[in-house]
C-alpha cells in the first residue's frame, strides 16, 4: 500500500480534510475521495477545461494539479455556486439559453465564467471568448454559452444597481 | 488513466531540493506547476520514482528589476510575468510572449522555469528570451552555473540541466533605448493552440536579433537571417532575403499541426511580417 498523505484545505467555504496518494490529481481527490463529482474528467491533459476549479481564486485545470499540493489552499467547485435551492445567475442563464446539451462541459464553463464575472462584471463578448478558450464543448457550438454568460452578466449588474 | 505511483517530496529550501534530486539521480524529477509533468507521467513518457515539488521553496517566485535588467524567479507563474507592471513597461516583448501562452488556466498554473526546462520547440517565451539575450541561473550539487539561453535549449525537449540541478532564475538585460520589437505567433487552427511558428524580434542600432519557435527541434536564434540584415538594415529586399535565410536554417518536424514544408513556408511569411511591423 502506498502511504497516503493527510491534506487540509477549504472547499466551497468549508474546512475539509482528506487522505490521498501523491499520484492522485486534485480532480481525482474531488471526485473519488470527496464524492464532489460536479467537476468532470474530459481529456485529463489540460486541454478541455471540464475539470476547471478555482484554486486560491484563480482558475486551474484540476486534472493537472496534484491533490497533496492543495494543502492550506482554498478551492471552489461548481457545487459551491448555488445557494441552497436558488441557482447562481449563471446557472439560471445557462438553462434559459439552452447553453448545454450533454452537460459534461458545463461545470467547467460555469466555474470559469464565474471567475471572470467576479473580476470583470461587464466583459465584452470578445473578452468572454478569450477567457473561456480553455473550455471545450462538443455539443453546443459555443454561441449559446457566450450568450448565457452575457445574459448573466447583465442580470447580475441589474440586481446590483 | 491514473498516474504511476511515486514518492512526493516537498522540500522547503533549495539546498534540500538539490540534495534530494542528486541523491535519487535518474529516478528523480522536479515538478513546478505540473502542467507538463502531470501529462508526461500520465501518458507514460516519464516514470520518476521520486518527484520533488519546488513550490514550497520560498523566494523562487519573485520578479525584480535592477540597473542590469530584470530577474524572474523560475517558479513565477506565467500570469504574473505577463501581468507584471515592470515587465509590461520595460520588456513588452516578454509580456506579450508570455501572455500568449495557451489560456488563463494554464498561465495560472504553469511557471516560467517549467516552460523553459520543458524545452518544447513550440514555446511562446523561448524565442522572446532568445531575442532578448536572456540567461538562466542553475543551482546543483556542484554549485551555481549561469547559462546563456542561446545555449540552454539543446535538443528535442532537452535543456542543459544536469542531474541534481534546479533552474533558479532567468535574467534579462535591459533593452537599449530606441530598440524596436515584434512578437508574432501563428497557430493553424485556433488562437489558444501552441504556435505552429512564432517569431520574436529585437532591433537595436547594433543589429537585429531573431528568435524562432516551432520550426526546429528546439527554439532557435536565426543567426543567418540576422547576418543578412547586418549590412543593409531593414530594407524590403533585405527583409525578403532574411525570411528566405530563416526558412533555410530552420529544421522543422512534421506533426498533426502541419508538415515540415508548411512550417518552412510559414517561417518565411511570419518573419517577413514581424520585420515589417516592428513597434
Ligand atoms: C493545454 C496546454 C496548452 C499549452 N499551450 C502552450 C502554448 O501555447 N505556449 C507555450 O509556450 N506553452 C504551452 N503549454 C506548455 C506550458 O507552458 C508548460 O507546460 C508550462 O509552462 C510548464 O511549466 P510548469 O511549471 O507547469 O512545469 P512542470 O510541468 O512542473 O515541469 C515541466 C518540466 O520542467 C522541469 N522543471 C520544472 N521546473 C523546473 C526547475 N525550476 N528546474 C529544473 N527543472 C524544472 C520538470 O521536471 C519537467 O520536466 C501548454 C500546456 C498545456 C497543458
Ligand atoms: S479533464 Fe482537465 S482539462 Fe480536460
Ligand atoms: S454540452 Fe456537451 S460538451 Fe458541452
Amino acid at each position: 500500500m502506498p502511504t497516503k498523505t493527510h491534506v487540509q484545505t477549504r472547499i466551497n467555504g468549508e474546512n475539509i480534510e482528506f487522505l490521498c496518494e501523491p499520484r492522485q490529481s486534485l480532480l481525482e481527490c474531488l471526485r473519488d475521495v470527496l464524492q464532489l463529482t460536479g467537476s468532470k474528467e474530459g481529456c485529463n491533459d489540460g486541454n478541455c477545461g471540464a475539470c476547471t476549479v478555482l484554486l486560491d481564486d484563480r482558475i486551474v485545470t484540476s486534472c493537472l494539479v496534484l491533490g497533496v499540493e492543495v494543502e492550506g489552499k482554498e478551492i471552489s467547485t461548481v457545487e459551491g455556486l448555488a445557494q441552497g435551492n436558488s441557482l447562481h445567475p449563471l446557472q439560471q442563464a445557462f438553462l434559459e439559453n439552452a447553453a448545454l446539451q450533454c452537460g459534461i462541459c458545463t461545470p467547467g464553463f460555469l466555474v470559469a465564467a464565474k471567475a471572470l464575472l467576479d473580476r470583470e462584471p461587464d466583459p465584452s463578448e470578445e473578452r468572454i471568448r478569450f477567457w473561456l478558450a480553455n473550455n471545450l464543448c462538443r455539443c453546443t457550438g459555443y454561441d449559446k454559452i457566450i450568450r448565457a454568460v452575457m445574459d448573466a452578466a447583465g442580470k447580475m449588474q441589474e440586481t446590483k444597481a | 488513466m491514473r498516474l504511476p505511483p511515486f514518492q512526493l517530496h516537498r522540500p522547503e529550501t533549495l539546498q534540500e531540493a538539490v540534495s534530494l534530486l542528486a541523491q535519487h539521480g535518474e529516478e528523480a524529477r522536479p515538478i513546478a506547476g505540473g502542467t507538463a509533468m502531470v501529462p508526461m507521467m500520465r501518458f507514460g513518457f516519464l516514470r520518476p520514482e521520486h518527484v520533488v515539488s519546488l513550490k514550497g521553496i520560498p523566494g523562487l517566485d519573485e520578479i525584480s528589476e535592477s540597473d542590469d535588467g530584470l530577474r524572474i524567479g523560475a517558479l513565477t507563474p506565467l500570469y504574473r510575468v505577463a501581468g507584471s507592471a515592470v515587465v509590461r513597461a520595460q520588456w513588452p516583448l516578454l509580456a506579450r510572449a508570455v501572455g500568449s501562452v495557451a489560456t488563463p488556466a494554464i498561465r495560472n498554473s504553469g511557471t516560467l522555469g517549467g516552460n523553459l526546462s520543458y524545452a518544447e520547440a513550440a514555446s511562446d517565451p523561448a524565442p522572446a528570451l532568445l531575442a532578448l539575450e536572456a540567461s538562466v541561473l542553475l543551482t546543483g550539487p556542484e554549485g551555481d552555473r549561469t547559462v546563456p539561453i542561446t545555449g540552454f535549449f539543446q535538443g528535442f525537449y532537452e535543456a542543459d540541466i544536469r542531474p541534481g540541478e534546479v533552474l533558479v532564475e532567468v535574467s534579462i538585460p535591459r533593452i537599449p533605448a530606441g530598440a524596436r520589437w515584434s512578437y508574432l505567433r501563428f497557430a493553424a487552427r485556433s488562437r489558444e493552440d501552441k504556435p505552429l511558428v512564432n517569431v520574436a524580434v529585437v532591433a537595436t542600432s547594433e543589429g537585429v536579433r531573431i528568435g524562432l519557435g516551432g520550426v526546429s527541434p528546439t527554439a532557435i536564434r536565426a543567426r543567418r537571417a540576422e547576418a543578412v540584415l547586418q549590412g543593409p538594415g531593414l530594407t524590403p529586399q533585405a527583409i525578403d532575403e532574411a525570411a528566405d535565410a530563416a526558412a533555410e536554417e530552420c529544421d522543422p518536424l512534421s506533426d498533426l499541426m502541419g508538415t515540415a514544408e508548411y512550417r518552412q513556408d510559414m517561417v518565411r511569411v511570419w518573419l517577413r511580417r514581424a520585420l515589417t511591423g516592428l513597434q
